[in-house]
C-alpha cells in the first residue's frame, strides 16, 4: 500500500463540510485506502447496483434526482444519460477531471483523498449506460492525482470492484486514465475528446453532439468528477436523496472558495446556502476588510447585492462549478479582469477568430482602462467584445471568454467611470 | 543496465513504458501524449530527436507528433533546467500577490521568469491557474505543489529550495 510520502508534495488544503457526504472521507489530506473505504459502506452502492437494481432504475433515479452537471454548464444528467442510450453500444464513459477554471479546485479533492467515491460513481453509470470502457482525463497539472488514481484503479480490480466480472456479475469495466497537458480548453468536451485521441485539443463543430458521435465516433457521455461522485450517494439514498436541499436542486455540492476570506478552501454544503451564508462558513472576509465582489471562475461577476443569492442553479445563481473567489476593498475591478481577459487569451485554442483575436482585443482594452488612456469608444468597443465573442464561437470557452466583463460593466459602471477619469478606486492602478 | 535498442533518446525504460501505453491503449494515436509525458519526466523539455525517434518507433509522422507537442503547453522543446518552477499568476494568487513569491524566488534561484539560472538549476515560468487556489499564491516545483501563503521568510523559501539542490547534486 502506498502512502501519501511515495506521490509527489501535496501541501494541506482546508475542507470543511456540514453535511458529510461528497467529502466524509476527504477532511483530511490523505488519501483513503481500499479497505478504509469500504470498511465505511463504500462500493456498497456499487454492489446495490449490480445486483438489485436495472440500468433503466439507476436512470430513473438519476433523472429524479435532479442532478445537474458539476463542470459549469449545468446540464441535467439523466437527460444527458437518455441521449447516449438512445444510441446503439458500445458507448463510452468520460470523467472530465481537466479542471482548470479560474478559482476551481474542488475537484481535486476527491481525486486526492477519496479516489474510490469517483470509481463507484463511474462503475455505476458505467453500469446504467452499458459501457465498459471509460476514461478519466486528469490535468496534467495534477502529477500526483494521476498516480493516485492509477493505484486506486489497480487496487479495485484486485478486489474485484473493477476490471472483469465485477463482484462475479457479468457486467465488466476497464477505466484508463489519461494525462492532459496544460491545455484549459481540454476541459471542453469536444476538445477533451480529441486530445484522448491523442490530437490537438480543439472543440468540434455541434451537432453531433458527444451523446451521439463521441470518442472515436461513438455515443459518449462525458461527466464531471463531482457529478459522478454523486451517483453512489443517488443510488444509496434513492428518494432520500430529495430531502438534501432545496426543492429542485437536490444534493450536495462543493464549493471552492479563494481570495480573500479567513479560510480559503472547499465547502460542501447543499444548495440554499447563499453567498453571505458561504463566505460567513469561510471565516469572512479576510483582516475584516469590506466585501467588494466575487468572481465566479471566469463566468461571472457578483457584487453586494447578489450576497444573499442562494448558490444553486437558477438563473440568479452560481451554479456549475461553484467557484468563489472574493475580492474586497483593497482590489481593483479591472485589474482583476485583466488577469481573466489574459488568461482567456492565452488559453483560447485559436480555432475561432472571434475568440482567437477578441481575447486579445479584450486584453488590450482592459489595459488601456489600467493605463489611464482608455476612452468612452473603448467601453463601447469592450460591449461589442462582449455580444460578438460569444456568437461567433463555437465552444464554451468563447462563450465564456466575455462573460465576466459584461457583468461588470453592468454591475460595477462606476469603476469604469472612474478609471476613465484616471481614478482607481482601490488604489490598484497608475 | 546497458541499452539495447538503436535509439539514443528512448532508453529502454522509456520503450518500456511506450509499450505499456501501446498495449493498455486501444488506439496507437492515443500512445503519443502518455509517450510525450514520459520523455518530458526524464529530460524536463522534449528533444526535437526524441520525438524524430519516437516517431520512428510509433510508425506515426513526426509533424503528427510535432502537432500535438507545438499545442500543449507542458510540452516544451526549449532546454529546461534541473528544476522547473512554476508559479500561478491567475487570480486568486494575483489576489494573493504571487509578485512578491516571484521576487523572493528570483533571488534565491539567480534565475528570472522564462528564463533559466546559470548553474542551470532552476527555470522559472508564470503560469495559469493550477487548482489550488486556496493556498495562494501556488506555487509547483517538478511535480510538487506548495502553499506560498506559508512562505513568511526568505529562510522558508530556502528550506524547500535546498531538498532541489542537494536531490540534484547527487545526479550531477
Amino acid at each position: 500500500m502506498k502512502t501519501r510520502e511515495n506521490y509527489p508534495h501535496i501541501p494541506e488544503i482546508h475542507v470543511e463540510s456540514s453535511i458529510n457526504l461528497l467529502l466524509r472521507r476527504a477532511k483530511e489530506n490523505r488519501t483513503t485506502p481500499l479497505e478504509e473505504y469500504v470498511t465505511t459502506g463504500g462500493y456498497s452502492a456499487l454492489e446495490k447496483a449490480l445486483k438489485r437494481l436495472t440500468p433503466e432504475d439507476i436512470v430513473v433515479l438519476v433523472e429524479e434526482s435532479t442532478l445537474r452537471g458539476r463542470g459549469g454548464a449545468g446540464f441535467p444528467t439523466g437527460r444527458k444519460w437518455r441521449f447516449a442510450l438512445s444510441n446503439p453500444p458500445p458507448r463510452y464513459l468520460i470523467c472530465n477531471a481537466d479542471e482548470s477554471e479560474p478559482g476551481t479546485f474542488k475537484d481535486r479533492i476527491i481525486i486526492e483523498r477519496d479516489p474510490h467515491l469517483l470509481l463507484e460513481g463511474m462503475a455505476i453509470s458505467a453500469y446504467a449506460l452499458g459501457v465498459n470502457e471509460a476514461y478519466i482525463y486528469i490535468r496534467g497539472e495534477y502529477p500526483a492525482g494521476y498516480q493516485i488514481l492509477e493505484d486506486a484503479i489497480r487496487d479495485a480490480e484486485e478486489a474485484g470492484y473493477l476490471g472483469e466480472n465485477i463482484l462475479g456479475t457479468d457486467f465488466s469495466l476497464k477505466i484508463y486514465v489519461y494525462r492532459g497537458a496544460g491545455a484549459y480548453i481540454c476541459g471542453e468536451e469536444t476538445a477533451l475528446i480529441e486530445s484522448i485521441e491523442g490530437k490537438r485539443g480543439h472543440p468540434r463543430l455541434r451537432p453531433p453532439y458527444p451523446a451521439n458521435e463521441g470518442l472515436f465516433g461513438r455515443p459518449t457521455v462525458v461527466n464531471n468528477v463531482e457529478t459522478l461522485s454523486n451517483i453512489p450517494i443517488i443510488v444509496t439514498y434513492e428518494s432520500y436523496f430529495m430531502n438534501i436541499g432545496p426543492s429542485g436542486f437536490y444534493g450536495p455540492k462543493l464549493f471552492p472558495i479563494s481570495g480573500k476570506v479567513e479560510k480559503p478552501g472547499v465547502y460542501e454544503s447543499t444548495m440554499d446556502i447563499t453567498l453571505r451564508e458561504l463566505i460567513e462558513m469561510a471565516g469572512g472576509m479576510k483582516d475584516g476588510k469590506k466585501f467588494k465582489a466575487v468572481f465566479s471562475g471566469a463566468l461571472g461577476v457578483y457584487s453586494k447585492r447578489d450576497l444573499d443569492t442562494p448558490m444553486d442553479y437558477s438563473p440568479k445563481g452560481f451554479g456549475g462549478t461553484g467557484t468563489t473567489i472574493v475580492l474586497d476593498e483593497d482590489d481593483c475591478i479591472i485589474d482583476s479582469l485583466i488577469v481573466i481577459a489574459n488568461f482567456f487569451h492565452h488559453e483560447s485554442c485559436g480555432k475561432c477568430t472571434p475568440c482567437r483575436v477578441g481575447t486579445y482585443e479584450q486584453h488590450n482594452l482592459l489595459k488601456k482602462f489600467q493605463e489611464g488612456t482608455a476612452t468612452e469608444q473603448d467601453l463601447n468597443l469592450l460591449k461589442h467584445l462582449a455580444k460578438n465573442i460569444p456568437i461567433g464561437s463555437i465552444c464554451g470557452l468563447g462563450f465564456s471568454a466575455p462573460q465576466a466583463i459584461a457583468d461588470a460593466i453592468k454591475k460595477y459602471p462606476e469603476e469604469f467611470e472612474a478609471h476613465l477619469r484616471g481614478e482607481c478606486p482601490a488604489g490598484v492602478c497608475f | 543496465m546497458e541499452k539495447t535498442n538503436k535509439f539514443k533518446y528512448l532508453t529502454d525504460e522509456l520503450i518500456q513504458k511506450i509499450n505499456y501505453y501501446l498495449n493498455k491503449f486501444p488506439k496507437k494515436e492515443q500512445v503519443i501524449i502518455p509517450s510525450l509525458h514520459e520523455i518530458l519526466y526524464v529530460y524536463r523539455d522534449i528533444p526535437f530527436e526524441a520525438i524524430e525517434e519516437l516517431s520512428e518507433y510509433l510508425d506515426i509522422p513526426l509533424a503528427r507528433i510535432e502537432d500535438v507537442v507545438t499545442f500543449y503547453d507542458m510540452f516544451r522543446h526549449r532546454k529546461n533546467a534541473k528544476n522547473h518552477i512554476r508559479i500561478c499568476r491567475n487570480l486568486p494568487c494575483h489576489l494573493g500577490k504571487y509578485r512578491n513569491l516571484l521576487k523572493q524566488i528570483e533571488k534565491l534561484t539567480g534565475a528570472e521568469v522564462d528564463g533559466h539560472s546559470a548553474d542551470g538549476l532552476w527555470y522559472i515560468e508564470l503560469v495559469e491557474c493550477i487548482g489550488s487556489c486556496a493556498i495562494a499564491p501556488a506555487f509547483l516545483i517538478n511535480d510538487d505543489l506548495y502553499d506560498g501563503s506559508k512562505i513568511k521568510s526568505e529562510e522558508d523559501l530556502k528550506k524547500i529550495l535546498e531538498k532541489y539542490i542537494s536531490e540534484n547534486s547527487g545526479e550531477l
